[in-house]
């Protein structure tokens, strides 16, 4: 005998789950898939857990541990995909252009933490980058590309810097950024999948509503940011 | 720990990406000057006291070659051609003599990102490869940094070695 899912279930089901389960002859069956194999793609990296051979040099791994680090912490991760729903939904040039800001001004922060140049607390400004950010999300903000391009600039700064105060004790620091670059690429790219929906029937509050969690969540960042 | 294979593959990935958007018969011309030019330096191996210059070449190869991409105009033959010279001239130099000889072979392997890139570029146009010429272009200039700094952890032998 078949079990039928409860209907409540449903309805009390985070945000994300409830993105995926939007009517698929509404959202259109490829954009579906897509949300819902970055989603399950998502959930499970987030559970899966390192290898234990060969832990013993002390040092952080090559191309895995770069490409695992944007992906570990839920910080970095929400903003990186946060980048991309916005750029979506404020379409061409920015869809494109953001993606390409990021890269090249984390590239600046983390030369910063690579010479161990002092910066303003980098946590709080990580933790900034995801609640404004969010924001933005939430409210549909419609930035000008100079003032989109500067507000995810300066967020990539700092988002840099974290990375790259680690990246010289990594054992292959090439290998590392490598892969944390592509990581940060592929988040991108997650959150333009992502903010596509925003043209289908209910996909703009479904991103809005999207934005607003990451903007609670950026919210307890921050909160825990300035009490440490 | 400092394998030539990184790089070396990261600068045949720019070149495929570069070559993607030019013409049909410049893209087949500089793919099989690709493989001539391979099949020839492939004797020649940098000495272990150029190697750290041979790197910060490579390097600055990968971001010039990455570059190319942001030009307005489709890249003509002699360029296409000359990328393809230099890009197997810088990554003969970083892989190091104890290497063997099938890692060119592999790390050339990587130019073939230029059939997802050409379908790309005919599918959406130019954007796509700027953006993933971007990501190249953050890795060169991270890497190229890594060499200035004074100690990298990384770099120094592990027990391994």
């Amino acid at each position: 005998m078949r079990r039928r899912i409860p209907a409540a279930w449903i309805t009390n089901a985070p945000m994300e789950a409830q993105l995926v389960g939007l009517p698929r002859a509404r959202l259109g069956a490829r954009g579906s898939r897509i949300a819902s194999a970055l989603l399950v793609f998502a959930a499970t990296y987030s559970l899966s857990r390192a290898a234990l051979a060969h832990t013993g040099t002390g040092l952080a791994g090559g191309f895995a541990s770069g490409f695992r680090h944007p992906l570990g912490g839920s910080d970095h991760l929400l903003a990186m995909v946060s980048v991309g729903v916005w750029g979506a939904y404020l379409g061409p040039p920015l869809v494109h252009i953001l993606p390409m800001v990021f890269p090249a001004m984390m590239v600046a922060g983390a030369m910063l933490g690579m010479f161990a140049v002092p910066l303003p607390p980098v946590e709080l400004g990580v933790a900034i980058s995801v609640l404004v950010l969010g924001s933005c999300i939430a409210m549909s903000f419609r930035a000008p590309v100079w003032a989109a391009s500067s507000i995810v600039a300066l967020f990539a700064v700092f988002h840099g810097y974290a990375h790259g105060k680690e990246l010289p004790s990594a054992a292959d620091p090439t290998g590392y950024s490598a892969g944390f670059v592509l990581a940060t690429g592929l988040l991108h790219v997650a959150g333009i999948c992502l903010g596509s929906l925003n043209g289908r029937p209910r996909g703009a509050i479904a991103l809005r509503s999207l934005g607003g969690v990451i903007a609670g969540l950026g919210s307890w960042f921050v909160y825990r940011a300035l009490g440490s | 720990m400092k394998g030539g294979i990184v790089p070396a593959s990261l600068l045949f990935a720019a070149l495929g990406l570069a070559l993607a958007s030019a013409p049909r018969v410049v893209r087949a011309s500089s793919l099989l000057v690709l493989l001539a030019t391979l099949t020839t330096f492939s004797c020649f191996r940098t000495p272990q006291a150029g190697q750290e210059t041979a790197f910060s070449g490579c390097w600055i190869a990968v971001i010039a070659t990455a570059m190319t991409v942001y030009w307005g105009r489709k890249l003509g033959p002699v360029a296409a051609l000359a990328l393809s010279v230099d890009a197997v001239i810088w990554a003969n130099a970083v892989l190091s003599p104890n290497e063997a000889h099938l890692e060119p072979l592999k790390a050339a392997s990587c130019t073939l990102i230029i059939v997802p890139a050409t379908w790309a570029v005919r599918r959406f146009g130019s954007v796509p490869i700027r953006v993933v010429s971007s990501w190249v272009i953050a890795v060169a200039v991270l890497a190229l940094g890594l060499q200035l700094l004074p100690v990298t952890l990384g770099y120094l032998p592990d027990h391994l070695e």
